[in-house]
């Protein structure tokens, strides 16, 4: 009796405790000795001109500590952490503070909405925002603007007209890009399906048509036989090739919008036997990706410098607070990965240094 | 069946209004009206004290704009499990109105598209509804059944693609205030009054808490437990409606992927506030405490920058905190 009393009355407490127990720690969490590490290390590696992404320089570092919020959509892609990295470690070097959000997937609007909100409640000096949806984060973006908290949009795009600054790759480019090799590898004939990516996102709708038109123009006799969108995660691409391949019983190539349906897709070319047989290209280039090309599934990637994004989007982000002069579009160069070029390629604007993690608070 | 007879059976299972004499200290304080508000309270002042930017105005409005949509389908939920079932649709329920309302206001104009949303979303009830009172499929199974199909029909309807293009004066359902109050917190507010009358004050209200308890018996003292099972699961699609429609004017756009996994916030709610989840126990103020102490947790926990991975488990260990004082405190009784 007596003990069931006692925790009725210390189970609500003790709620409260674990919650600001959880809050404290992640408030506390210390990690002076990593950072000052990781900054001496940068600062040597600066003193060189060769660091991928210096074709938009950094800008001397501001007196102001800045706060910046930094809107991911799926931190589960290692596209992501890449940039993760970029804005972390560029924002390090500028004295300024990044609090990262991950709105955990592409579906995710109203959760991304959320944690804008509570970003410019926070009160930080200004938001990178990688959109989860282009017409669905309109109503976000004119809330900042409209509590004078400025708006840079990075990699993916809001349909949004009041952002100071657009920084990302070039998806048009990447589509042709990838229509080019195609057309090339399949000399010019053959059938193709495309695993477009999320709906609603500007990088699935513009990659998505500008192969499409790329290849109508250059190679008449390449027929798109099947294309679907879907959530961009490796098990909707295993599920839609192994579906194309029922369907199609002829598939000469493979588009993918990015490299999370692709090595879904790799996977599924791979366990039926037609490695090598379908000409597969995809953007981006995740470590398994990697694994598909050496393989010999994956025949061409067109590789976003995700990191160089991250490192931009900070820049831009801290020149616009210290009222210098932004470009409202910068284009963040794109690189061709195929079997060939594979071990030549410079993949510190690409990847996050080797086991570093995203800060898990 | 007198209406004494119901209320007998009211208060039998509800328990709340009859704490037995020998109850200790605790289980004579209302938990829902004194225990649940003060774990609220002192959450808010624990935020608070770590990010003061918590207790501002605009944050406070915030936090009541996030949870106008899970208070709204967490009605619905409230009548489900008190009526003894439950309703897996609503997640799906919010993306099919929100294509539904964004199409038909391109078609025929702003009022036209939101009243077919609601109408959607109760129409989808409806079928929920006879699926489980006429054809006697398990409320689990039937609604899981919407579930899949709601978001097929959503998916169907748009060709998987996002709707935009809505008028602007839209908007204001989602993002507009009314003085200081934002609109969708408004909406919430007034159905959740309204849901209260009709759960306390109408014969239908009563019924609901009465078949939730003990079906059967229900059924024996002359309701009519078809009928009503039926309007219990229109209530719920109705609520997903009006908030599948707001969700729309929030991303001011239709999306064939909203409400992933909301359904299971409802729910969560709805067991947090001490609603019991084989029906007969609970009400919208319970759910509402539940609502809250989820908005807050989200919003607070943002607040103070703790990822969402650590939110997650943060949330799981207070559902099964919550339910586990409630039947700490009804095995005293």
């Amino acid at each position: 009796m007596n003990k069931r009393r006692l925790l009725a009355t210390f189970a609500p407490i003790l709620l409260l405790v674990l919650c600001s127990g959880v809050a404290l720690v992640a408030q506390t969490a210390p990690k002076p000795t990593k950072q000052a590490a990781a900054k001496a290390a940068q600062a040597a590696k600066a003193a060189k001109p060769t660091q991928p992404g210096d074709e938009y320089p950094r800008p001397s570092k501001p007196a102001k500590q800045y706060t910046i919020g930094v809107l991911l959509p799926q931190l589960s892609n290692p596209h992501f952490v890449g940039q993760a990295y970029g804005y972390i470690n560029e924002a390090e070097q500028l004295g300024a503070r990044v609090i990262l959000q991950d709105a955990g997937g592409y579906q995710y609007i109203e959760k991304q909405m959320s944690q804008m909100e509570d970003l410019i409640a926070s009160k930080v000096d200004a938001i990178d925002l990688v959109a989860t949806n282009g017409s669905g984060t309109i109503p976000a973006v004119e809330m900042a603007v409209r509590h004078g908290i400025p708006v840079i949009n990075c990699n993916v795009m809001t349909d949004s007209k009041k952002v100071v600054a657009r920084i990302r790759s070039d998806d048009q480019v990447a589509g042709r890009m990838e229509a080019d090799f195609m057309a090339k590898a399949l000399n010019g004939k053959g059938s193709v399906v495309m695993l477009r990516g999320p709906a609603g996102t500007s990088w699935a709708q513009i990659r998505g048509d500008s192969f499409k038109r790329r290849m109508a123009e250059i190679a008449p006799g390449v027929k798109i036989v099947g294309e679907q969108y879907s959530q961009s995660t490796p098990v909707e691409g295993l599920r839609l090739m192994e579906d194309f391949m029922q369907t199609y019983p002829r598939i000469d190539g493979v588009y993918n919008g990015a490299d999370m349906t692709e090595i879904g897709a790799s996977g599924a070319i791979k366990a039926a036997g037609k490695a090598g047989k379908i000409v597969v290209t995809t953007v981006d280039f995740q470590p398994e990706s990697e694994k598909f090309m050496r393989d010999g599934v994956l025949s061409a990637a067109v590789v976003q410098q995700s990191v160089v994004i991250g490192r931009w989007c900070i820049r831009a982000t801290v020149n616009y607070l210290e009222k210098r002069p932004v470009p409202p579009e910068l284009w963040t160069p794109l690189l061709l990965i195929t079997k060939d070029n594979l071990d030549k390629i410079d993949f510190r604007g690409v990847r996050a240094p080797a086991g570093w993690k995203p800060p898990s608070r | 069946m007198s209406e004494v007879g119901l209320e007998e059976i009211e208060k039998k299972v509800t328990g709340e209004s009859v704490p037995s004499q020998k109850a200790g200290f605790l289980s004579r304080i209302p938990w829902s009206s004194i225990g649940m508000p003060a774990v609220l309270i002192l959450l808010c002042i624990g935020f608070g004290s770590i990010n003061p930017n918590f207790w501002s105005m605009m944050n406070l409005t915030n936090v009541s704009r996030q949870i106008s949509i899970l208070a709204l389908i967490s009605i619905g939920q409230t009548f489900a499990i008190l009526s003894g079932g439950i309703d897996l649709s609503v997640g799906s329920l919010l993306a099919l109105v929100s294509v539904v309302t964004a199409q038909q206001m391109l078609n025929y104009g702003l009022w036209a598209g939101i009243a077919a949303g609601i109408l959607v979303g109760a129409f989808a009830g409806l079928i929920n509804g006879v699926l489980i009172a006429k054809a006697r499929l398990p409320a689990f199974i039937a609604t899981l059944a919407m579930l899949i199909t709601a978001r097929g029909v959503a998916l169907t309807l748009s060709g998987g693609l996002p709707i935009d293009g809505l008028p602007s004066s839209f908007m204001f359902l989602g993002a507009g205030k009314i003085g200081p109050i934002p609109v969708p917190a408004v909406i919430a507010a007034v159905a959740l009054l309204f849901a209260n009358a009709i759960l306390k004050r109408t014969r239908f209200g009563r019924y609901v808490y009465a078949m939730g308890s003990n079906e059967e018996a229900a059924m024996l003292s002359g309701i009519s437990v078809v009928k009503n099972k039926i309007m219990v699961y229109v209530v719920s699609g109705t609520c997903a409606g009006i908030a599948g429609v707001v969700l729309t004017s929030r991303v001011i756009s239709g999306q064939p992927t909203l409400g992933e996994v909301q359904e299971l916030y409802a729910i969560a709610a709805v067991v947090i506030g001490g609603g019991k989840i084989t029906g007969g126990v609970g009400g919208i103020w319970q759910t509402l405490m539940g609502v809250m102490i989820l908005g807050v947790l989200a919003n607070g926990l943002n607040l103070i920058q703790v990822s969402s991975y650590v939110q997650n488990i943060v949330i799981g260990v207070i559902i099964v905190l919550a339910v586990y004082v409630d039947l700490a405190r009804e095995r005293r009784r």
